[in-house]
């Protein structure tokens, strides 16, 4: 317990006291009410941790492009995503095919030959960029997804690092 | 001068709820965690991610990101995490690493200005409902009612501190605050500015009129 100031409020360099420790759980539940964490959030970020490779760099979201909205392309919906990692840039546009899966296109900036996987909550399927950094999966179930983009052979200048950008929503 | 009045700013809590754990049980299964993760255990750093991202949620959020910005912010740091786990030493410096990590990487996002402006921030606008409840209810609605106008009039810096502070977990306010460098405001060994200011607030009532 803690006895009330006499005369006032209590002084920013006193000790925390059980008011204050309370009035913070009361500012935790009204944020949590207000604003609360997607619930589903915590589980895509596992999703996006489950990766075999020991060394990694992050690809950050760096653009999207969503061209729905011009409506002259007819019924059919295209996304671009570009994502930056110190050593790559990669862009990505995905397409909806007619039977409900997703057709991904992308290129690699510099342009190079690499291994890639796209990991799916179905499991993961794999591609090869060529030698423009070309790469494309045609048919890609709706759900999570995540581009792994494995390090250039041995000899090329790569880092020995995998790209790996966030998970976004096919 | 009123005295100020303890009961109310006790009350002003939903009792019952728990907050995030504290004490050494916690930090002793959190630096298990971190071990066993470094170690390449998915379902150790599963459970680090349950346990911290709905503090870094928050901590996105205050920043001023839209939900989705902030959803992919939060992927970044964690994948980010995955370099920096080896050397990170104690449950409070992940907990600091992680709340530091978020505040830039989502400054990263707004410097960039590319991205739309977040329709979705206006979370002080509306107090959010409790639901039905007894007479009991109807007084803690009123001490809720009461900390939220007293929160909305907090200069931003606070808002920003207390929210993030409020998510932490106890035994790491000093490792975070100081990381934050908000040390003048901040919370950590003293109540801080910031909480001063808050609990005046509550005492004088709205607007500056006794309660």
């Amino acid at each position: 317990m803690t006895p009330p100031d006499a005369g006032g409020w209590p002084p920013a360099d006193g000790p925390l006291d059980e008011a204050d420790l309370e009035l913070l759980a009361g500012i935790r539940d009204l944020f949590q009410a207000a604003d609360p964490m997607p619930a589903d959030l915590p589980e895509r970020i596992r999703f996006s941790l489950a990766l075999r490779d020991l060394e990694i760099e992050v690809a950050r979201l760096a653009a999207e492009e969503d061209q729905q909205a011009l409506a002259v392309r007819g019924p059919e919906q295209s996304r671009t995503i570009t994502f930056d990692s110190d050593s790559l840039t990669i862009m990505i546009r995905i397409d909806q095919n007619r039977d409900g899966t997703a057709r991904v296109d992308g290129w690699l900036a510099p342009p190079e030959r690499r291994d890639i996987e796209l990991k799916t909550g179905g499991g993961s399927l794999d591609a090869a960029s060529d030698a423009q950094g070309r790469f494309a999966f045609a048919r890609v179930p709706q759900g999570t997804a995540q581009l792994v983009v494995r390090p250039a052979e041995q000899g090329a200048s790569g880092s020995g690092r995998s790209v790996v950008t966030p998970a976004l929503i096919l | 001068m009123m005295s100020v009045d303890e009961g109310r700013s006790r009350a002003a809590v939903p009792a019952g709820r728990p907050g995030p754990p504290t004490g050494p049980d916690r930090n002793a299964r959190m630096a298990g965690l971190m071990t066993a993760a470094a170690g390449g255990s998915e379902e150790a750093l599963g459970q680090i991610v349950t346990e911290l991202t709905p503090l870094l949620w928050q901590v996105a959020r205050a920043a001023g990101l839209s939900s989705g910005d902030a959803e992919d912010v939060l992927q970044t740091v964690w994948l980010r995490l995955l370099s920096h786990l080896d050397g990170i030493r104690s449950p409070a410096s992940l907990t600091a690493w992680l709340v530091v990590t978020t505040k830039r990487e989502a400054w990263r996002v707004r410097a960039a200005g590319r991205r739309h402006v977040p329709a979705d921030q206006d979370w002080l606008a509306a107090l959010p409902d409790q639901g039905p409840g007894s007479e009991d209810q109807v007084i803690v609605d009123d001490q809720r009612r009461a900390l939220w106008a007293a929160i909305g009039r907090l200069d931003q810096r606070c808002q920003e501190l207390l929210r993030i502070i409020a998510f932490v977990p106890r035994p790491d306010y000093a490792a975070v605050a100081a990381k934050l460098g908000m040390r003048p405001g901040s919370v950590g060994p003293t109540r801080g500015r910031c909480l001063a200011k808050l609990r005046a607030l509550l005492a004088s009532g709205p607007e500056g009129s006794p309660v």
